[in-house]
């Protein structure tokens, strides 16, 4: 009885802290003295108080509560099925409600846990954001049904109602809402409400979650002015010095006075050189100066080659782009956000 | 005065063609050595004079007309012999068979005033022509022609006659271009004066020019 008194007395103790929310004051007074019966570890007072309140005209919230508190002082005083069918009172009531494990003592949150396992509901429906370009993605949508069931998961807007998925599940499932119609075109923008509806025998039970849609231009591509990584060449190069213009002066003057030599008639005798002299002395200077000239730029073959290439490689890179821009255009950028936190009934 | 106006007229006609056809054209005043033997090592002969050539450039053809004057005097000092003026028209066309080798076709003409101070000579000139280029807007050409047909002044005939020589062109600044051109020729002409037989008249000239020209 000594040992059974400190259980119940450390049970109580790690209760104290309530639910793991911390939910705020209840509005009703009898609720706020049964809590603070129960604070004050006086159990049946707060048994007393806490059924008082329930006859009394309460928020749904203030409800909860007090069903919560009554399971509480059920499991403090080993009134365990009372205390389980208060927790599913308080499920039924708020079915996203939970315990903190870490604060609520094991034996409490255990017979939470089997209230849990006795009703169905949904839990903890989740839409999360997503920006997806239509087709191209999915909107994530998570939740937890507590007993098997046939649950079937529809996004609502106005008259319109598509199927997401309806499967026999119990426990977490995840599902991915594509955003399309049937027809594959992205769904129509607006607040929708995503429905999930389970249904066991006789049982059912539904929560929702609305989500709004927008839609907005996808991105498109802009064009290229170069291919990363592969810069132009220089067309043009710089030809090494080299005597050549000076040999070819020479050898064309040569070739000239040798030629001359070789025509010159014997019974002429020796022609002037004065006219050859003066003219191949010209070429020889222009051929001398031209070696001593910095060479001007040549076309560099192999480079004009290679930049016609890559201005090819980039024309058919943007031409690319371009037909990628046009399907771009016409598709659209969806864009889904939850907008307050589910409910369900 | 006149004459003048007449040159830069034609000038501006043969800049105005060339623009419309995009023919490249360059025309230019020459100044010109000119040394010319005939029959023996006696009759020598050496001169300057001036002339003005004009070259044509259409794709592969090209064309060329040179006229050269030069007042030639005796050069041995034989008071016998009289000075002469010879005036020499070269005409020639090409057609580029290689992008450093054309075949040419034209004639050549050289009339001597006074007259039968020494021979007047025509050819048609056949040959074929040689370039390279030395550097940026400079050209050397070596050309050797055959002369067929010669007809003398004085008669005559010749069965070798040849014509080599070389041009330079030089691109100086702008349309500017500096031309340097020599050229040897050796006529091996036979004559046969009263019916006694041949004789040898050989005639060798050898002409330089030096001279200016303008591009259009």
């Amino acid at each position: 009885m000594r040992l059974g008194g400190l259980l119940l007395l450390l049970a109580v103790g790690c209760a104290a802290a309530l639910p793991a929310q911390a939910p705020a004051a209840a509005q009703n007074p009898t609720l706020r003295q049964a809590l603070q019966a129960y604070d004050n570890l006086n159990f049946a007072s707060a048994l007393t108080l806490a059924r008082r309140a329930l006859t009394e005209r309460m928020t749904g919230s203030d409800q909860a509560r007090a069903y919560e508190l009554l399971g509480f002082s059920y499991s403090a005083t080993d009134s365990q099925v009372k205390a389980v069918d208060a927790f599913k009172q308080t499920i039924l009531l708020d079915p996203d409600r939970d315990l903190d494990p870490r604060r609520i003592s094991p034996k409490i949150t255990s017979l939470f846990y089997a209230a849990l396992g006795q009703v169905l509901v949904v839990r903890q429906l989740r839409v999360d954001s997503a920006r997806f370009v239509g087709g191209q993605g999915n909107v994530p949508i998570r939740f937890t049904v507590t007993s098997p069931a046939r649950v079937r998961t529809r996004a609502v807007l106005g008259s319109t109602s598509l199927l997401i998925d309806s499967a026999v599940v119990t426990g977490t499932v995840n599902l991915r809402w594509p955003a399309q119609l049937a027809n594959g075109d992205p769904v129509p923008a607006g607040d929708w409400l995503i429905v999930v509806e389970a249904t066991a025998s006789q049982n059912t039970f539904s929560a929702s979650q609305p989500v709004r849609v927008t839609h907005a231009a996808v991105d498109t591509v802009p064009h290229l002015t170069s291919l990363p990584g592969y810069p132009e060449l220089p067309e043009t190069e710089i030809a090494p010095q080299s005597w050549r213009p000076a040999g070819l002066a020479f050898l064309y003057t040569g070739g000239a006075l040798v030629g001359t030599l070789g025509l010159e008639s014997a019974t002429l005798g020796s022609s002037s050189k004065r006219e050859l002299g003066v003219v191949g002395g010209v070429a020889l200077v222009t051929g001398f100066v031209m070696t001593l000239r910095k060479p001007s730029p040549r076309p560099a073959v192999g480079n004009i080659l290679y930049n016609r290439l890559l201005r090819d490689q980039l024309v058919r890179r943007n031409q690319d782009i371009t037909k990628e821009n046009v399907t771009r255009r016409r598709e659209v950028q969806l864009s889904a956000v939850p907008l307050k936190p589910a409910g369900g009934r | 005065m006149s004459r003048a106006a007449g040159v830069l007229a034609a000038v501006a006609l043969v800049a105005r063609a060339a623009a419309a056809q995009q023919v490249t054209v360059t025309v230019g005043p020459q100044f010109a050595l000119e040394s010319y033997t005939e029959v023996g090592a006696a009759l020598q002969y050496q001169g300057v004079g001036v002339g003005g050539g004009l070259t044509a450039r259409a794709g592969r053809f090209s064309g060329d007309a040179v006229v050269t004057r030069a007042t030639l005097n005796p050069t041995s000092g034989n008071s016998s012999l009289q000075s002469f003026k010879a005036t020499q028209v070269d005409v020639w066309v090409a057609y580029d068979v290689a992008p450093y080798a054309s075949v040419e076709v034209g004639i050549t003409h050289r009339s001597i005033a006074p007259d039968f101070a020494a021979q007047s000579v025509g050819a048609v000139r056949v040959g074929a022509r040689a370039f390279s280029d030395l550097g940026p807007g400079a050209t050397l050409a070596f050309h050797a022609d055959y002369l067929a047909a010669p007809q003398f002044s004085g008669g005559g005939r010749a069965p070798i006659s040849l014509d080599l020589g070389f041009t330079l062109d030089v691109r100086l600044a702008g349309r500017l271009h500096g031309t340097a051109a020599y050229a040897f020729q050796r006529v091996d002409r036979k004559t046969n004066p009263g019916s006694t037989g041949e004789i040898d008249a050989p005639i060798q000239e050898s002409l330089g020019r030096l001279g200016l020209a303008l591009a259009f």
